[in-house]
């Protein structure tokens, strides 16, 4: 089980804008992990943008789940993880950091802040320790805090989409995808997405 | 750019110059990758090299790949003539890109025969193939051949060695002595690699059967019956499989490892020291096969006075049940721990009717063993004697102490009612030790209900009646 990235988004009304974000890419191979990194933030950002106000949505894309949590007041979280990864966990862990963020760093800064400008640090922390989630001591919380049956569960990415929509074009129009990032998008694409290049 | 089959051909010979030049100029490069990259860049070779990771630019692999490939075949139909240093480096490129490519290891067979490569260099081109493709049967296989070779060399002055010590009546020269220290020193390096790549691999891709296989025929080849090195894997193992609760075959794995250690606990010194001087000659024979494992030079040893071996045997008969115990007690509290973490994983379910069926078949044994020879019964009563070895973990024990309460109240319900485990729970309790308690049918089936009244996670509410299923089908029904 493994946890790939984790970050802190704020709802705005047209696009999410990335606050902080902190990445494990140990797991894929060295020359991927710049192009798997844009593509995380790319998806975190997505994601926000399509869930509504006050509620947890999990989203399966081939063998990742991406658990997505955004509050009331338009802060919004993303954990990246491998299918195997406790759900429940995930969420307490978003639960978590957005309510040590939010105590952290004015809410003024939110809607223009950036990683750059964003004074918040224990992110990387938060998601070294929580590899393992039996030492994270969630595992011990009590279920019923958290109602699973209220959890948006999206089978792929597509369902997030609007009527007309395609993922393709969203890839192509992206900011956070550099030309190395669309390229490597467009071959696994083709090669019909689990296998690389070749 | 390079369209003509003239400009194909200058820029793939650059190409396979550059990769050798790499490995020239940076002997610990661990990773391989292919960099995503449409065109071509003027004046810039597609070979990187960054921070130990050699990156191919994915442009020029349509270039490469065929051009290596056929100026190969096309040598192998011998027409077309390449020396020995070309060979070498044409089959590192193609193998690099694709490494199941069996002409190429087999042209690198006969290099590695005729003296053109040492294994080690080939091991070292394997592990880096397995970095991009971490399942690749052909590079698996061609391991294995690797390491027999590896074997042979070992095992070949080895039992030069031993002959010279039989003729110079034990009195070892210094020179040889060291000479085959340095040759188990190596050995055990190149198992300790082997162990390493398979973890890379199998941390790669998920379920990878064939670094798990691999990992299994190193330790039958080249650990054969050595207890130490099973039970470093075993407990190695424990965090991995925390971390992988879904991947069968690390679990298969370390069912593996199970079972090889029973065996090897209960058949290793104990029995065989009771034996006869015919089979400890025996034994002696077969211990020129390196396996490097200081157990049967001491037991061999032990033999030579044969009261003082029976009396050693008893103890280490008794110790190798306790052993036994431990094991399975072990990887029963491991795997409900897991179960009961992480629900819906049939991996952990279907561990656990392995590791129950192993305790099973190996108590009906002794059974049988019993009803045929009635002194080992007594022997394992008297096992549960000796105070614990290491059973220091006093948190474990009094966990075990309440499950025990609630299986000897379930005691009457076990069919076959005269066990191994009553009497010594009724030792236990006059002399107030504490052994662990061993896995029941009664103590299952009070697992799958604390599970079944607290989970509503339906899979797992799904894998636990396919358990009980189990337990009343196959375990109930056998006598």
């Amino acid at each position: 089980m493994k946890l790939y990235s984790l970050s802190i988004l704020f709802k705005g009304p047209t696009k999410a804008n990335l606050l902080k974000a902190a990445y494990d890419l140990s797991s894929f191979s060295f020359f991927q992990r710049s192009s798997v990194q844009e593509f995380m933030t790319f998806t975190s950002a997505l994601i926000v943008e399509r869930t509504t106000q006050g509620s947890r949505a999990s989203v399966k894309e081939q063998e990742y789940l991406c658990h997505v949590y955004v509050r009331n007041d338009n802060l919004g979280a993303v954990v990246i993880a491998d299918t195997e990864y406790p759900q429940r966990v995930c969420f307490t862990l978003l639960d978590k950091v957005l309510e040590e963020f939010s105590r952290q760093v004015d809410s003024i800064d939110w809607p223009s802040g950036n990683p750059e400008t964003i004074n918040y640090k224990a992110l990387d922390i938060h998601l070294s320790k929580y590899q393992n989630p039996r030492e994270a001591d969630a595992m011990t919380k009590v279920q019923a805090e958290l109602d699973e049956t209220k959890i948006i569960l999206h089978n792929t990415m597509e369902s997030l989409l609007e009527r007309g929509e395609k993922l393709d074009d969203l890839v192509s129009k992206s900011e956070h995808l550099g030309n190395q990032s669309k390229a490597f998008y467009k071959t696994a694409r083709k090669q019909n997405s689990c296998c690389e290049v070749m | 750019m390079a369209e003509s089959e003239e400009e194909v051909d200058v820029l793939v010979q650059r190409v396979v110059k550059d990769i050798t030049n790499a490995f020239k100029r940076n002997p610990n490069i661990d990773e391989i990758g292919v960099i995503p990259c449409p065109e071509a860049r003027y004046n810039r070779s597609p070979i990187v090299l960054v921070e130990n990771k050699l990156g191919v630019e994915s442009w020029c692999v349509k270039f490469l790949l065929p051009y290596v490939h056929n100026k190969l075949l096309l040598y192998r139909q011998r027409k077309h003539w390449l020396d020995r240093e070309a060979l070498v480096d044409i089959t590192c490129t193609l193998l690099l890109l694709n490494p199941d490519f069996t002409t190429a290891w087999n042209v690198r067979k006969e290099l590695l025969q005729c003296g053109v490569l040492n294994p080690e260099k080939d091991l070292y081109l394997g592990k880096l193939a397995l970095t991009k493709f971490p399942k690749s049967p052909e590079t698996w296989i061609h391991r294995r051949w690797v390491l027999q070779q590896i074997l042979r060399q070992f095992s070949a002055v080895g039992h030069g060695t031993k002959q010279q010590q039989q003729l110079h009546q034990g009195e070892a020269e210094p020179a040889d002595a060291e000479r085959s220290q340095q040759l188990s020193d190596h050995l055990a390096g190149t198992l300790r690699q082997e162990m390493k790549v398979c973890s890379d691999a199998a941390s790669r891709y998920p379920s990878n059967y064939n670094a798990w296989s691999h990992r299994i025929w190193v330790l039958q080849h080249m650990a054969k019956g050595n207890i130490k090195v099973l039970h470093d894997e075993l407990s190695s193992m424990r965090l991995w499989v925390s971390m992988h609760v879904s991947d069968h075959s690390g679990f298969h794995y370390r069912q593996f490892l199970l079972s090889e250690l029973i065996t090897g606990v209960s058949q290793s010194p104990s029995c065989t020291a009771a034996t006869t001087a015919a089979t400890s000659s025996h034994h002696q024979q077969s211990s020129t096969v390196p396996i490097g494992s200081p157990h049967h030079h001491s037991h061999v040893q032990a033999n030579g006075e044969p009261q003082g071996a029976e009396v050693a045997g008893e103890e280490e008969r008794q110790l190798s049940f306790t052993t036994v115990l431990l094991l399975f007690h072990e990887e029963m509290e491991l795997c409900s721990d897991l179960i009961q973490s992480f629900p819906g994983h049939e991996t952990l379910w279907s561990h656990r009717r392995h590791v129950f069926y192993l305790w099973h078949s190996m108590r009906r044994e002794s059974h049988h063993h019993c009803s045929t020879n009635g002194s080992i019964e007594s022997v394992h009563l008297k096992d549960s004697d000796p105070v614990l070895p290491e059973a220091g973990d006093q948190s474990c024990a009094g966990h075990e102490e309440s499950v025990n309460g609630q299986r000897h109240a379930s005691e009457p319900m076990e069919v076959d009612g005269a066990s191994l485990a009553d009497s010594r729970d009724s030792k236990r309790l006059k002399r107030g030790v504490l052994l662990p308690s061993p896995p029941t049918l009664p103590s299952e089936h009070s697992f799958v209900s604390s599970i079944l009244d607290r989970c509503s996670n339906p899979e797992q509410r799904r894998f636990a009646l396919a358990y009980k299923k189990w337990l009343d089908t196959v375990i109930g029904q056998q006598p």
